[in-house]
């Protein structure tokens, strides 16, 4: 048993400064999809992407919807001068707008709602997380999971993974929310205390991603309640959600990165 | 490297035996037609003759058909029996002589309409209610407790009824389905190369494993045969893989146990082995590494400097392992726990390290070798304790077969060079199954292509067919067992709702 204690010692610090410091990735890794050219192209460019992603309006300029992109990259290969991975990891936003990008006029999506530290500045350094998962893969519950170890370590910033809903500040839901999930999704988030935070997981939690609105499926969170931060990616990767995490907090401004 | 194709093993009057004829099929497939009468008579004389069972299925190609799928002797015996066509597809059920059989008969019953004659009713089992609180024991003091469908942690949904005195637990109902998100369906008519992006997803933590089970389908479906040097790149991501999974599970046990050194020193050899595949193939879980026809692209990481990293890998796992096998507050926990005793685990045709942790040595790998695993020399790991510890011995065996593999895969690609994806035709038509042996255990899944799409599509999960066994897990255990068990079945809830 006193054995743990040298071996856990002896790896050092491996733990990320984030985000104080900036994670990069690994060469050519899948980050979120970028538009570069958004002129000039056919409606036909549409039908490359498995999840309607991809749109283009009829003066020809495209916009990609990262709430939908799984990030499978047929559109890089198919227009790699359109398309292109992005390096780096975060993709969380506050506003389901905020995640389609390329040439599109946003309306004017209204005030998000406010972040917990606005809501209560008491919250800033002791948030309780809870999971809920409405029909995931299971590959969300992976990288959750992985914020509690020692390379990401979530807890020097102030977040707790709690069993119970009512102790819990913030929601985490993954999946796309299937018919079964639908009730438990409801009543979990009807039982936390206000103030509360509901972060979607993963591209099929923002939008259902490839199994959006199926036979036995919604499209994702926001069809069934607001939310509050939207963490896309199939699955997101452990900074992107922590990214997420401190959005809902309140401890980051978001857009600055975008 | 030439291979000649393995002479099947099974006797030459099979089809005699069992009222069948034979029909031509893909190699490691042995099609046997039968008469909807001779159906379950043929599986029957099958069970007789220690065949494990595997799917039951309606095929549409080539013509209506319910098909089943036995393991034997190192093939797959499809039996297949015509559906007259405007009729609804009835059979004799297996479920009650075949354990085995009886949540995939539910679910053909609940989603195919097809009901065999004397079905075992598991009621609710594809349309669960997370609020329905039946009990079954009566007796003082003897309650349900429902656990789940939203866990006391990060895990996914799935619910456990678990009727007890308090400590001892009495009875398990496991409650799945909560999941299912019709993915089977969400294929049909998209061409191979979208598809794989589905079957990616239908187990996340197994999206190389799903991948490669639905492209071998459509490689073997169209007659394609995948070049050399990109099965010996599957081989690699496949062995990475089942490499973060187990290191999964033995990490999640640490955790339960509360020995939070041990917890994070498995969670950081996990969290390296995520890296170096995200430096691989651009994901963490190594998605659109694989598609039908062989793999995407060059792998990013030179086989040397892999090599370099997993012996870095094997000196800290062997550690670790030494240190958690040393621990007694940890093994004690595990050692008798969750006691399957070999002959339950060959009634429901159990797969995988639950399989391999009772003595039985099934391993896709080694029974119906495929692409790269041709040429490995793989050794197949079981123990025979039957608890929760054996399976977790599996698991620490493994990591090391899996390295001993990647080693053997890595010197092939320095040496070699060579195409990495054979293209498919066009306008193919075919069906086929395809397995693999992911994490969790054999992996089958069946493929109709019609013109160059995916017409049919279904999987018959490791998941999906060892979650039936979990209600049998508890012999004498009391309630804190519950997540040492779970934990030591290592399954995913989204590969078997699909």
């Amino acid at each position: 048993m006193l054995a743990w204690i040298p071996r856990g010692l002896a790896k050092g610090r491996i733990t990320t400064r984030y985000p104080r410091t900036r994670e990069a990735p690994p060469d050519r890794y899948h980050g979120p999809v970028a538009v570069l050219d958004s002129t000039g192209a056919g409606r036909e460019l549409e039908s490359c992407c498995p999840t309607g992603a991809i749109a283009v309006d009829e003066r020809g300029r495209v916009s990609l919807d990262r709430g939908r992109c799984i990030a499978c990259g047929e559109c890089t290969r198919i227009a790699p001068h359109r398309f292109a991975f992005t390096h780096r990891y975060e993709t969380a936003a506050r506003t389901r707008q905020a995640l389609v990008v390329g040439d599109v006029d946003h309306d004017d999506p209204g005030p998000a709602r406010r972040t917990l530290a606005e809501q209560a500045r008491a919250l800033r350094r002791s948030i309780h997380v809870r999971h809920i998962d409405t029909g995931s893969d299971g590959a969300e519950e992976w990288e959750i999971q992985a914020l509690w170890n020692p390379y990401y370590d979530i807890q020097r910033l102030g977040f707790f993974l709690t069993a119970a809903p009512r102790h819990a500040d913030v929601l985490l839901a993954t999946g796309v929310v299937t018919a079964p999930m639908r009730a438990p999704l409801e009543r979990t988030w009807a039982v936390m205390p206000e103030p509360k935070a509901l972060i979607a997981v993963g591209t099929d939690a923002c939008s259902g991603g490839l199994t959006a609105d199926g036979e036995a499926t919604s499209a994702g969170i926001d069809a069934v309640l607001p939310v509050d931060v939207y963490v896309p990616g199939s699955p997101p990767p452990p900074i992107a959600i922590l990214h997420g995490l401190l959005l809902a907090a309140g401890l980051l401004r978001d857009g600055s990165d975008r | 490297m030439s291979l000649a194709a393995r002479q099947s093993e099974l006797p030459d009057y099979l089809p005699e035996h069992l009222g069948a004829t034979r029909e031509p099929g893909p190699p490691g497939e042995v099609r046997l037609r039968v008469s909807p009468l001779g159906f379950g008579r043929a599986s029957q004389m099958l069970h007789r003759a220690g065949a494990r069972f595997v799917t039951l299925l309606i095929a549409g190609a080539p013509e209506p058909a319910i098909v089943g799928a036995f393991a034997m002797r190192g093939d797959l015996v499809v039996l297949r029996a015509p559906v007259a066509s405007g009729q609804q597809p009835t059979y004799t059920a297996l479920g009650p002589w075949w354990a085995a059989a009886q949540w995939t008969e539910q679910e053909l019953a609940d989603r195919d309409g097809a009901r065999p004659v004397g079905l075992v009713e598991l009621p609710g089992l594809t349309r669960p209610d997370a609020d329905a609180l039946e009990q079954c024991v009566m007796g003082l003091d003897v309650f349900s407790l429902p656990f789940g469908p939203v866990r006391s942690g990060v895990f996914e949904a799935i619910q456990f009824l678990l009727e007890t005195g308090g400590e001892d637990v009495t009875r398990v109902t496991t409650r799945s389905f909560f999941k299912h998100r019709g993915l089977e369906q969400r294929v049909i008519g998209m061409a191979p190369g979208e598809a794989v992006h589905v079957a990616e997803r239908i187990a996340g933590i197994s999206s190389v494993a799903y991948g490669l089970a639905f492209s071998q389908a459509v490689e073997r479906a169209l007659g394609v045969t995948p070049p050399a040097h990109a099965e010996r790149w599957r081989a690699v991501h496949a062995e990475l893989e089942r490499i973060a999974c187990h290191l999964d599970v033995i990490a999640k046990q640490a955790e339960t146990t509360a020995l939070a050194v041990g917890h994070a020193r498995f969670a950081i050899l996990k969290e390296q082995i995520m890296r170096l595949r995200a430096r691989l193939t651009g994901s963490r879980f190594g998605r659109g590494a694989v598609v039908p026809g062989g793999v995407r692209e060059q792998a990013r990481v030179a086989p040397d400097e892999l090599l370099a990293e997993l012996d870095a890998f094997e000196r800290d796992l062997s550690r670790d392992r030494r240190l958690f096998l040393s621990t007694a507050s940890m093994t004690d926990r595990l050692i008798g726990t969750g006691r399957l005793p070999r002959s339950l685990v060959e009634e429901y045709s159990a797969v995988g390290p639950v399989a391999r942790g009772s003595g039985l040595s099934t391993d896709a790998r080694h029974e119906r070798p495929y692409g790269e695993y041709r040429r490995l020399g793989l050794q197949i790991v079981t123990h025979r304790e039957e608890d929760a510890m054996s399976r977790v011995m599996v698991r620490f065996s493994e990591l090391t077969e899996s390295l001993r593999i990647l080693r053997q895969a890595c010197e092939h690609l320095r040496r070699a060079n060579g195409e990495l994806v054979a293209p498919l035709p066009a306008v193919g038509s075919g069906c086929a199954f395809g397995w693999v042996e992911a994490a969790q255990g054999e992996l089958v899944i069946w493929a109709e292509l019609t013109n160059g799409l995916v017409s049919r599509m279904r999987v018959a999960s490791p998941s999906f067919r060892n979650w039936a066994l979990f209600e049998h897990a508890f012999p004498k255990d009391v309630l804190t067992d519950l997540a040492f068990i779970e934990h030591s079945f290592g399954l995913t809830a989204a590969g078997a709702d699909r």
